[in-house]
C-alpha cells in the first residue's frame, strides 16, 4: 500500500507537471500569435501612411526614406529597433545613425511610422531627444 | 466614419465615430484630450504619405493616429 501510495503521489506530481507544462506551452503559443498579429497590424498601418514612393521602396528593400521637414535632409528608416534611422548625404551615403522611438513595446511598423511622422513634421524636436551613433569609418589604407 | 488609431502593444486600437453625431464627437474629443494629455502625439493623415501634427481635436479629420511620447533609444 505504501508503495502504491508513493506511486499515486508521484502520479499526481507528474500530472500536475504535465498540466503546468501544457499551460506554459499554450501561453507561449498564444503570446507568439499575439505578437505576430500585432506586427501585422503595425505593418498594415505603416503601409497605409507611406507615400507611393516610400511604399514602393519599402516593398523592394524593406526600408524607406523620408525628408526632414525642417532641414530637408534625407533619412532612411530601417526595420530594426536600435539605431535604425540613418541620416544620408546627397549621395545616399550614411553620415549618422539616430536612435529614438515611441515609448513602450510597440510593433516595428508602429515604431517606423512614428519615426516617419516625427521626422517629417517635427524633425528638430525628434533629433533633440535622439541618441546619435557614430558611423564606422573605412580603415586607412597603407602602402 | 472618422477614425482615431491609437498605437499600442496589440498594434493599434481603433475608435470610429460619425463626425455628424454630436455625442460621438464629444467622446472623440474627450479621447483626444486624454491621450494628448498623457503624452501621446496626434497626427492627421492629409494625403498620400503626408501628415500633420495636431494639438487640437479636428472633428473633420478622417484619420488621426496617436503614438506614445518619443524618447531617445
Amino acid at each position: 500500500m505504501r508503495f502504491v501510495g508513493i506511486d499515486l503521489s508521484l502520479g499526481a506530481v507528474l500530472i500536475t507537471l504535465a498540466i503546468l507544462t501544457c499551460a506554459l506551452v499554450l501561453g507561449h503559443v498564444h503570446e507568439v500569435s499575439r505578437r505576430r498579429t500585432a506586427e501585422e497590424k503595425g505593418l498594415t498601418l505603416l503601409r497605409q501612411w507611406l507615400s507611393p514612393a516610400q511604399l514602393a521602396q519599402y516593398e523592394k528593400y524593406g526600408y524607406f526614406e523620408v525628408m526632414g521637414g525642417e532641414s530637408g535632409k534625407h533619412y532612411r528608416i530601417r526595420p530594426t529597433r536600435q539605431m535604425n534611422v540613418d541620416e544620408l548625404d546627397q549621395h545616399g551615403a550614411r553620415t549618422a545613425a539616430w536612435c529614438f522611438g515611441p515609448d513602450g513595446e510597440l510593433p516595428i511598423g508602429d515604431v517606423m511610422l512614428a519615426q516617419k511622422i516625427a521626422l517629417e513634421n517635427n524633425e528638430r524636436a525628434a533629433l533633440a531627444l535622439a541618441n546619435r551613433g557614430s558611423i564606422p569609418q573605412s580603415p586607412p589604407r597603407f602602402g | 466614419m472618422a477614425k482615431q488609431i491609437v498605437m499600442d502593444i496589440t498594434g493599434d486600437t481603433r475608435h470610429e465615430f460619425d463626425p455628424l453625431d454630436a455625442a460621438a464627437v464629444a467622446k472623440a474629443l474627450a479621447r483626444f484630450k486624454e491621450l494628448t494629455g498623457a503624452g501621446f502625439t496626434a497626427a492627421v493623415r492629409r494625403g498620400a504619405g503626408s501628415s500633420e501634427l495636431v494639438r487640437h481635436f479636428d472633428p473633420a479629420a478622417d484619420e488621426t493616429v496617436f503614438f506614445p511620447r518619443l524618447r531617445g533609444g
